[in-house]
């Protein structure tokens, strides 16, 4: 990690985010930003608790490197349809495990029947009735939609915890994948709150894990809906030392983080003594 | 605020002509009443209300930006 780390206080985490930015003087998305607390306990700009977060400048290891405008046009095959010429294409990038990059079909997804331009549409025509005026970006891969709002920077399209964007993108799914067939799943962003959100949660599995190591008891994260829940456990899936599990139905279903059975422990640890080391047969990949 | 109810239904069901929208307006307060044809029903509710949440989250975030508060009312 950077060695100057700052640590933020602000209203909420977005206004601690930006005074990091001007601080360290670099974009958001240079930033390790690690939140201390979330300023809890009110609705809407009624915080009662300050947000905090502790900032650095990411270092190499940690960056994301799936910036769209570098590998779109030779990997990923994505089509960028833009809705206002000058309307920039922010990097968006795709969840997946530490794993080498996925090889991504070389099919060009936008076909004649596609349902991006209708899901483009309804957005647009539900942002205008909610007197939201912005444009939406659209952008197609093989596995989704990815619509992009290029919001006005309250935040408040984006709601708490990112509930307006959910909802939002809820409905879009329900509206646009009814039939049985060809559906396809539509992600809404809005200034780059997805990866805001990811980059936050994956500091938090990152602090779970120590806990767990150290306490040897199980830690259980609040309430969380399934994107959010795939973050963790992706997170944390190469851990053999600990295992991941969503416990609680619907809204209330949420990750608990245990330390890893004995019995697979003490397998592993006698593996690692067999001479030879081939004698077990034993390979967990 | 009703014609965001109105084009979010409409969105959603099998019979969009059938969908009927009305507001009564209070001194703060504002209700929006969804009427939908039977057999949609399900589909503006959703599994557990999950839909029906997600309208209400949008009909609140749409009125937080004008500074005014809105209920959704499904009539069956």
């Amino acid at each position: 990690m950077s060695s100057k780390t700052l640590e933020i206080e602000g209203k909420t985490i977005d206004a601690a985010i930006e005074t990091a930015c001007r601080e360290f003087n670099v974009p958001r998305e240079k930033l390790n930003i690690e939140i201390i607390s979330e300023g809890n306990g009110g609705f809407w700009g009624v915080l009662s608790k300050k947000a905090k977060i502790r900032a650095s400048l990411l270092s190499l290891d940690v960056s994301f490197d799936l910036n769209v405008k570098e590998n779109a046009p030779a990997k990923t095959a994505a089509h960028v349809i833009t809705s206002a010429k000058d309307a920039p294409v922010l990097p968006t990038r795709e969840i997946k495990a530490a794993a080498a990059p996925a090889a991504v079909p070389a099919v060009t997804v936008l076909s004649a029947d596609s349902s991006a331009p209708k899901a483009k549409e309804l957005l647009a025509g539900i942002l205008q009735r909610m007197s939201f005026e912005c444009q939406v970006a659209v952008q197609e891969t093989p596995e989704k939609i990815i619509l992009n709002i290029e919001g006005d920077g309250s935040g408040l399209l984006i709601g708490k915890r990112g509930q307006n964007l959910d909802a939002i993108q809820y409905i879009l799914n329900k509206a646009i994948n009814r039939s049985d067939t060809d559906r396809k799943m539509i992600m809404v962003d809005s200034e780059a709150y997805r990866k805001r959100r990811e980059e936050s949660l994956m500091v938090l599995a990152e602090r779970i894990r120590e806990k767990v190591k150290k306490t040897k008891r199980p830690v259980s994260l609040s309430n969380m809906n399934a994107h959010d829940r795939r973050i963790i456990h992706l997170a944390l899936q190469e851990d053999e030392t600990l295992t991941t599990k969503s416990r609680g139905e619907g809204e209330y279903r949420k990750i608990v983080i245990l330390p890893a059975k004995r019995g697979n422990a003490v397998h592993h640890h006698s593996r690692r003594q067999t001479p030879g080391g081939q004698s077990t047969g034993y390979n967990k990949d | 605020m009703k014609e965001l109810i109105k084009y979010v239904a409409q969105s959603l069901v099998d019979n969009p002509d059938k969908v009927e929208v009305t507001e009564v307006v209070g001194e703060q307060t504002s209700v929006i009443e969804l009427r939908v044809a039977k057999e949609d029903l399900g589909k503006v509710i959703g599994k557990q209300g999950r839909t029906a949440k997600a309208i209400r989250t949008i009909l609140s975030a749409a009125s937080t930006k004008v500074h005014k508060r809105a209920v959704l009312e499904i009539i069956e």
